[in-house]
């Protein structure tokens, strides 16, 4: 099968999306299929991955509370009509075709088999019920819907009055499973965090404020802190006398974050809302740490209301020190959550996910049914969008 | 600007907006045609594959019997009654995971019903999603006075029970 993604984010720049899709393409091209990507690129001499086609730079743009880098406009529309007419594919499978970017390009100006993956969580909006008539006809050609989570879903379900199947993000399981934990980080009483922690949404500050009472318990813990973000700053607001306690590693590559996980007594994801997935979650549980996370929806779904990892209350701090002297204190409580997090895990393995999302594209398409370009088949469209462009 | 330049621009964005609307209502119907030959192709196997279990003497003959009256009813209804006759399936399979020990001695069979029964599960879920959104833009009172739709015939509505089917898998 020949098989076309879209990018909505650039390529070189790290995200869930581009890592999701880039999971999915290598898994999907070691089956025999054919893959190719588009993407938009920051700078393209940066691009190593061969399936990978450039469609131009992306342009910052604030979206959902943070600043999302897309591409969009008349010059990226002709990039994305050469590359769907040349590429004669099977099946194209967009990523959040929804917000102003390439994916939504590709899903206005192809027919056919379409497949849409939604990855973000957002609250309800006023302004969804103003873009929502734009949206519809595009994202109506969707032959399937994902979404990553049940998180998702609803946020589709609210916005776009339209439903999803849920599967959910992949990992390598083996990969994070067999991992070798680093000597340096690892000792006993370690605490691991990671993520953009400048941003509040991820919580350190939850986290930061736990820590004196931690300490009353265990003089000796250490919390290791894992992410870009400049660490002096997040110092400041320490106890002096704990900041000793604390290590900042910088951004850390997928190997050091497996090696980072196997090292950890205990993964701590203080996040405090916007989380759509939690892909980090399940990372740990492929390596068998325990987690301590807040009860937003994302991590309640994903660790089945606490069954797989401890919940404690969303941005208090108090009970999350109690959750998590109780798993420092508890050899045997660490070791059940271990194993049942290690179980659970396995539902989000590439193996499993990329049959599933294999199975969308079967259902998305007839047979011998191609993706082709709108103006093909549509004579008063050819006429108009030569004046749109 | 005088109203002879007017008029033809109106007319031609009236007639612009009704091709555009007619355009997305045929493409709904076309996705709904589709998703219901993937989920009519997935009934088909289910329906021989419970006809090949009730043969091959894996259970027994008053399941067996049960099993290939739900099979052919199933196969043999025409769209309207369509739905009514694979919940008569759905139940029979249900009977048949539940009260016998198929799972244990048939594993590949028992297998092969599973990975049928989640495909149909995403098939019916897509299908639906389908059936609606062509269903929802036909009301619209453009679609009706301009009769947009032309002599296409209008989506049928798939009424599965999603839960009784999720339990065959468990």
């Amino acid at each position: 099968m020949k098989i076309g993604f879209v990018s909505p984010y650039a390529w070189d720049v790290p995200g869930g999306v581009q890592a999701h899709i880039k999971d999915l393409a290598l898994h999907y091209r070691k089956q025999g299929h054919e893959v190719s990507v588009l993407a938009p690129a920051s700078d393209e001499s940066l691009i190593e991955d061969d399936f990978v086609v450039t469609a131009g730079r992306p342009v910052a743009i604030p979206y959902n509370g943070a600043v999302a880098r897309v591409l969009f406009g008349p010059l990226a529309a002709s990039r994305v009509r050469q590359w769907i007419a040349g590429g004669d594919f099977d099946v194209l499978h967009l990523h959040e075709p929804a917000i102003p970017s390439l994916s939504l390009l590709a899903c206005s100006i192809a027919e056919g088999p379409l497949v849409g993956t939604f990855h973000a969580a957002a609250p309800r909006q006023k302004v969804a019920f103003a873009i929502a008539p734009l949206l519809e006809p595009v994202i109506e050609k969707l032959r399937a819907r994902i979404a990553v989570s049940e998180v998702a879903r609803e946020t589709l379900r609210i916005h776009l009055d339209t439903d999803a199947v849920v599967i959910p993000n992949g990992i390598d399981v083996d990969f994070f499973a067999n991992a070798e934990a680093n000597p340096n980080w690892k000792r006993p009483l370690t605490m691991g965090f990671i993520g953009r922690f400048s941003e509040p949404r991820k919580g350190l500050g939850v986290l930061l404020k736990a820590l004196p009472n931690i300490a009353r318990v265990f003089p000796d813990f250490r919390l290791i802190i894992a992410g870009p973000g400049e660490g002096l700053e997040a110092m400041q607001s320490i106890n002096p006398s704990l900041r000793n306690r604390l290590e900042f590693l910088g951004r850390i590559n997928d190997s050091e974050k497996a090696a980072f996980l196997k090292s950890l007594d205990v993964y701590i994801a203080p996040n405090t809302g916007g989380e759509s997935f939690g892909i980090i979650l399940a990372e740990a549980m492929a390596s068998g740490v325990p987690i301590v996370a807040s009860d937003i929806p994302a991590f309640r779904y994903l660790l089945d209301d606490g069954k797989y990892g401890e919940l404690f209350e969303n941005e208090n701090s108090d009970e999350l020190a109690r959750k998590i002297i109780e798993f420092l204190k508890s050899e045997e409580k660490r070791q059940r959550f271990s194993q049942a997090g290690s179980d659970r895990a396995k539902r989000f393995d590439w193996k499993e996910v990329s049959d599933e999302i294999m199975n969308v594209y079967l259902h998305a398409r007839s047979e011998n049914e191609k993706v082709t370009l709108v103006s093909e088949s549509r004579s008063w469209n050819r006429l108009f969008s030569r004046e749109d462009d | 600007m005088n109203t002879y330049l007017w008029l033809p621009i109106l007319l031609l964005l009236t007639i612009w907006y009704l091709t555009f609307s007619a355009n997305r209502l045929d493409r709904l119907h076309h996705r709904a045609e589709t998703s219901w030959a993937n989920l009519d192709a997935i009934l088909q196997r289910r329906a021989a594959l419970a006809l090949d279990i009730a043969h091959t003497g894996a259970v027994d003959p008053a399941t067996g019997l049960l099993l290939t009256a739900a099979a052919h009813q199933a196969r043999e209804a025409d769209i309207a009654d369509r739905s009514e006759a694979e919940s008569g399936l759905t139940q029979a399979l249900l009977i048949l995971v539940k009260e016998t020990d198929l799972t244990a001695r048939f594993p590949e069979l028992f297998q092969e019903l599973e990975s049928l029964t989640e495909r149909l599960r995403i098939a019916i879920s897509l299908h639906v999603e389908a059936v609606n959104a062509a269903r929802a833009r036909r009301k619209k009172l453009i679609y009706r006075i301009f009769r947009l739709a032309g002599h296409a015939p209008l989506p049928v509505k798939y009424a599965f029970e999603d839960d009784s089917l999720m339990e065959i898998t468990r």
